[in-house]
């Protein structure tokens, strides 16, 4: 054999090479990038996951009372215009609003548009305080001089939607985060003892698992959230919260656990390793372990909309998260009255941002899966 | 015949454990609440006026029994529970049964009539949709799978109730006409009932809907692609006995047993769909108990009564896939 050949041999195989060579991550990812809907979805979550971290800039006011209108309760949206029977301008602006009450609107204070006057978009206003990365800012990305702007209207105690939805983004992410979390590490100790030792110790723990998973989990969830005292601040609300949704989601994630651990711990490698001597720690760990962290991830982020979706029901119903923590579900409180079905529909767009919130996650999650799957290729 | 007996003898003893598991799991979570029944009905009876001591809440507890050991009052509570009783609740002092009554019933009824429907559109849907080569339809049923999930039952409740409102002005909620709300069941009632009972049994099943559709498609489209299938249709099967008659039978089996999981889906969302309706039956009637009174007693036995009928469906399915699947049965029969 000449070099000349292996040379050649060397450029042909360089593609092939790449491929074998790769890592476990680098494969995933170059599935996943040829997925179109998975990569929209993955560029939507990072858009709402920053828009999340960052919503005290990205929003004109603070989300609590501290930051409400009190002159526009239950408002209408105010929507920036470039162009109105005036004429046209570059800069984007809302009307004026004027407040009264007289003999003449029944001595109820009535707001009227006025569109004479016009209030310019302004950007990087100086506005409230707020705190981000342990600094503290007072920057907003846009707001006007003199008034308010409210995208998304205002709440029946005169609080930006708009703000205050996307404060609830990053309140939903986080408490998904930690119940995630929780859920995960309960999962990995249950689902792993079970799976690596089988036997007897896994007939009990399934059945334990399975007794768990028949329980319906939002109306249990609901007799535990319903005992938190009223006492409690809104963020030990919000750390309880976070914690019984990963208690309570975690036998699926165990289960899945524990068929991988049963189907690999019969593998060669795994035998080879513990005629090497190695104890079962360092088996689960350094073997076993890395065979599924992809598995895992995949399914972390296909149970973080159930969380979400958890958190958003029970908060609606008022058993989970109060004011002043503003997530999706407490945006959701009290629309159900006659009054906001008929005259303030603008309560319902938080909706919207849920349910995309929740579409790029499982777009993510279903590509992820796919592109985890090592057989995938082979398939087709 | 005897072994099949053998078969669901063990299949239900495996039920009874998993539901005396399940009642303790309850059992000790109400249990680890702060606060009892005890003291729970005096701090009612202190804000209607009464003065109550230290000696008051213990004579209370001696009443009710709660000085007893933690075990003993389970075995106890499972005890009576499985003869339906489970004692009074902690504020109302009612029977407990006298206040679930007929509500109970109403609302396993309506989830197990939102679990047909479920089926009932997902089965064929989801076969027509394995073997459709159109891309539309595809999508469009691959959309609709994934609101199940991005629209849960009580977002899509709150914008049929946003949208009857605005279109029609009537927010289509409750369960019966005013006028027959006490009504004694006869025809009238009936009739008013099943023209209000349609909502809450579509949007209860629309999560599962969702999700059946896809388990369907996915279960039918392995099974299509085998070679049994490409057998059959070598021998001149063609059509929708093709279909009936190979692969959908195949995959019948898988279905039938998440028909238990399905159901615990739609008990999930029950409490807030009938909160959202203003259905007045066991689901808000949870809501009631634990939110406005922290009743956990009320609360336990609703809980104990959804899990059970989970249980009770689960241990049906094990049953019927035994019959209809040979496999299964060959398997028991040895």
């Amino acid at each position: 054999m000449s070099d000349t050949n292996i040379y050649d041999a060397a450029v042909d195989q360089s593609a092939k090479d790449a491929y074998f060579t790769a890592s476990q991550g680098q494969l995933i990812w170059t599935r996943f990038k040829k997925q179109k809907a998975a990569m929209v979805g993955a560029w939507v979550l990072v858009l709402l996951i920053l828009s999340g971290l960052f919503a005290p800039f990205l929003t004109p006011y603070d989300p609590t009372i501290a930051g409400r209108d009190k002159d526009y309760l239950n408002g209408a949206p105010t929507i920036p215009q470039f162009c109105d029977d005036n004429g046209c301008s570059l800069r984007p602006f809302i009307y004026g609003l004027e407040r009264e009450r007289s003999a003449a609107t029944n001595f109820r204070w009535v707001t009227t548009v006025n569109t004479e006057e016009r209030k310019y978009v302004q950007f990087f206003v100086e506005g409230s305080e707020y705190q981000m990365f342990f600094m503290t800012f007072d920057t907003h990305l846009f707001g006007i001089e003199d008034g308010f702007i409210h995208l998304f209207g205002t709440d029946s105690t005169g609080k930006d939607i708009f703000s205050r939805t996307f404060h609830a983004i990053n309140t939903s992410l986080a408490v998904g985060t930690i119940g995630v979390f929780i859920a995960f590490v309960l999962a990995l100790v249950i689902g792993g003892i079970s799976g690596f030792y089988g036997g007897w110790v896994d007939s009990i723990i399934q059945m334990v698992t399975d007794a768990v998973r028949t329980i319906p989990a939002i109306p249990l969830f609901m007799a535990l959230a319903a005992f938190i005292p009223d006492t409690w601040s809104a963020e030990e609300r919000f750390f309880f919260i976070s914690i019984i949704l990963g208690f309570i989601g975690w036998p699926t994630l165990a289960r899945r656990v524990r068929t991988h651990l049963l189907t690999e711990r019969n593998q060669e490698y795994v035998l080879a390793a513990q005629l090497c001597g190695a104890s079962s720690g360092h088996v689960i760990r350094k073997h076993l372990l890395p065979s599924f962290t992809s598995y895992i991830i995949v399914d972390l982020v296909i149970s973080f909309p159930y969380m979400v979706l958890s958190e958003t029901a029970l908060s609606f119903i008022g058993l989970g998260l109060k004011d002043p923590v503003n997530s999706l579900g407490v945006m959701l409180q009290n629309v159900t009255s006659a009054d906001v079905l008929l005259n303030y529909q603008w309560y319902f767009i938080p909706v919207i941002f849920f349910i995309i919130l929740v579409m790029a996650f499982v777009f993510v999650g279903d590509g992820l899966r796919d592109a985890a799957d090592p057989y995938g290729d082979s398939k087709k | 015949m005897v072994q099949f007996l053998r078969f669901a003898g063990i299949r239900a003893t495996l039920a009874f454990i998993t539901l005396c598991l399940v009642s303790f799991i309850v059992f000790s979570l109400m249990e680890l609440v702060p606060g009892d029944c005890a003291e729970r009905y005096l701090a009612f009876k202190n804000s209607q006026g009464a003065q109550i001591s230290i000696a008051d809440i213990e004579a209370e507890r001696v009443r009710l029994g709660l000085d007893r050991p933690f075990f003993e009052r389970w075995v106890k509570w499972i005890f009576n529970a499985f003869q339906g009783e489970f004692g009074d609740s902690c504020i109302l002092r009612l029977d407990i049964n006298q206040l679930l009554g007929q509500k109970v019933w109403l609302s396993i009824g309506i989830c197990l009539g939102s679990l047909l429907l479920a089926y009932a559109i997902a089965v064929p849907v989801g076969i027509i949709a394995a073997t459709s080569r159109n891309p539309f339809l595809n999508n469009g049923l691959r959309l609709v799978s994934y609101l199940g999930l991005a629209l849960p039952n009580f977002l899509l409740a709150l914008m049929i109730m946003l949208f009857s409102t605005m279109v029609f002005g009537n927010s289509l909620t409750g369960l019966f006409s005013p006028e027959y709300r006490d009504a004694p069941w006869d025809w009238p009632k009936i009739k008013d009932f099943l023209g209000h009972v349609w909502l809450p049994v579509f949007i209860l099943g629309w999560s599962a809907t969702a999700f059946a559709i896809q388990t369907v498609r996915a279960l039918m489209s392995d099974e299509i692609g085998k070679l049994y299938v490409t057998a059959a249709a070598a021998r001149g099967v063609a059509g929708r006995q093709l279909l009936m008659r190979y692969p959908a039978r195949h995959a019948l089996s898988p279905i039938v047993n998440s028909l238990g999981f399905d159901l615990n889906r739609i008990f999930n969302e029950l409490p807030i769909v009938a909160l959202i309706l203003t259905l007045t039956e066991a689901g808000s009637l949870l809501i009631e108990a634990l939110a406005r009174s922290n009743d956990q007693q009320l609360a336990g036995a609703i809980i104990f009564f959804l899990t059970g009928s989970i249980i009770a469906i689960n241990f049906i399915t094990d049953i019927v896939l035994a019959i209809v699947d040979p496999r299964i049965r060959r398997s028991i029969l040895g």
